[in-house]
């Protein structure tokens, strides 16, 4: 949470999971904070606050970024998806049932960001190799599992897409 | 905070010289300001943020240069194919920088106002002699990037004057680029290493190398790569050659030590691969 001792406002529009939100917001919102406490998207973590984790990873514009880095008014205007909007219905994806067949999530903190950033590697390279998806993984740290299971999960998912 | 989104050059001249005597302060990816703020930085009264300036993301492919907008990200560095095949070591750099998400947000022209001694991409746009166009009040100016960078986080750009093109000659040299971090990804650089290099027979007609992590700015080998290149050095000489122009320090990624040593090595076994020594 970042603090401003003369705080303005500021008309923000943007779309988030398919949906238009207006709402007015302090100028030094973060955009983490505005998904986590005004919307009440808490699928997207805060661990460093400092863009090293990729916990807060959300896909802005159709690129993956660390929502911790960016204000809510940089974002006027853009398209968002979270890990809340990743399926349109109940249904868990490909990749979120490949992460659970796998026991790739074990305290699940990192997990939305290692979701997301393996769905936008696959939309790009639909068949990358070990060392493309560690690659790309680089910036999604997890503590728990050692990243075998989680680069399997995603290597299969990729398979299951043929 | 007030919070602004100037859409043209001149809307964003006229905003900033209306602000001069404000708390202000100028934003792009906001990779490097942002936490910042997070670690307790004041956040200015009045911020302006450059991404809706639509001339600063194009890349001019010109005859005899490049010219690359300040707010290219790097990942567009990265995936671009003109830079794998004419600017190689810049292209490295660019992919070895962070991870996915900071190379999507993080800019070409962040990097280089931020001056980091650590900065990725500043050895290869050192080595390659990248001159650098600012606009501000007063017009348009342009500046060698080495006259550009002052010291750490300090640069030429005077009140009001962002950096908004990054002009490189197009060559037909050869490049590589190393980094040394602590992790191959998200670390900062405990050395990094840019090489620009034309070679016959085994011996080098061009050569430049620039270094960062190991002196308050980047540093180009000169002493080492002028005597290489009028033949007055033997492979002997190359370690105090090296040694003559990086002025390492001990920090909480290495010791001045080991960054010398690092050095050393990954020179030293450039020259011994492309000369055959």
């Amino acid at each position: 949470m970042l603090h401003h001792p003369q705080p303005h406002t500021f008309q923000l529009e943007v779309t988030i999971n398919g949906e238009l939100v207006q709402r007015e917001i302090p100028t030094h919102l973060r955009l983490l904070d505005f998904l986590r406490e005004d919307l009440g998207l808490t699928g997207s973590k805060e661990v460093c606050g400092e863009g090293e984790c990729g916990a807060c990873t959300i896909i802005l514009n159709g690129q993956t970024v660390n929502s911790c880095l960016i204000l809510a008014v940089e974002v006027h205007g853009a398209f968002i998806v979270t890990i809340e909007g990743l399926a349109d219905t109940q249904e868990l994806t490909e990749m979120q049932k490949s992460f659970e067949d796998h026991h790739a999530v074990q305290c699940g903190y990192c997990i939305p960001g290692m979701v997301l950033t393996g769905e936008k590697l696959l939309d790009r390279h639909p068949h990358p190799t070990r060392d493309e998806i560690k690659y790309e993984l680089s910036g999604n740290i997890c503590r728990c599992t050692g990243y075998h299971k989680i680069i399997d999960a995603i290597q299969r998912a990729a398979d299951d897409r043929g | 905070m007030q919070f602004y989104q100037p859409t043209s050059m001149r809307e964003f001249i006229e905003l900033s010289s209306s602000l001069s005597d404000e708390f202000a302060t100028f934003l792009a990816g906001g990779t490097d300001l942002l936490p910042r703020y997070e670690r307790g930085q004041a956040m200015p009264d009045h911020l302006i943020d450059l991404k809706k300036l639509s001339d600063l993301y194009h890349i001019n492919i010109k005859d005899d240069v490049i010219q690359i907008g300040a707010l290219t990200s790097i990942q567009v560095i990265q995936e671009k194919p003109l830079f794998q095949s004419e600017f190689m070591a810049l292209h490295m750099a660019a992919h070895d920088f962070a991870g996915a998400q900071i190379r999507h947000r993080g800019t070409i022209g962040g990097n280089i106002v931020n001056a980091s001694p650590a900065g990725d991409l500043l050895p290869a746009l050192y080595a390659f002699g990248a001159v650098l166009t600012l606009i501000g009040p007063d017009g348009e100016r342009q500046l060698p990037i080495q006259d550009f960078v002052l010291g750490p986080g300090k640069t030429a750009l005077k009140q009001n004057e962002i950096l908004v093109t990054i002009n490189l000659e197009r060559t037909p040299y050869k490049s590589t680029f190393h980094k040394v971090g602590l992790r191959q990804s998200m670390a900062i650089s405990v050395a990094n290493l840019a090489f620009v290099y034309s070679e016959k027979n085994g011996v080098f007609d061009y050569l430049k190398i620039a270094a960062g992590a190991v002196a308050p700015t980047i540093v180009t080998l000169d002493k080492l790569t002028s005597t290489i290149l009028d033949n007055t050095s033997t492979p002997e000489d190359w370690p105090l050659l090296i040694e003559a122009d990086i002025s390492p320090i001990d920090d909480i990624r290495a010791t001045a030590k080991y960054r010398k040593q690092v050095v050393n090595n990954l020179v030293q076994a450039f020259l011994r691969r492309e000369l055959t020594v």
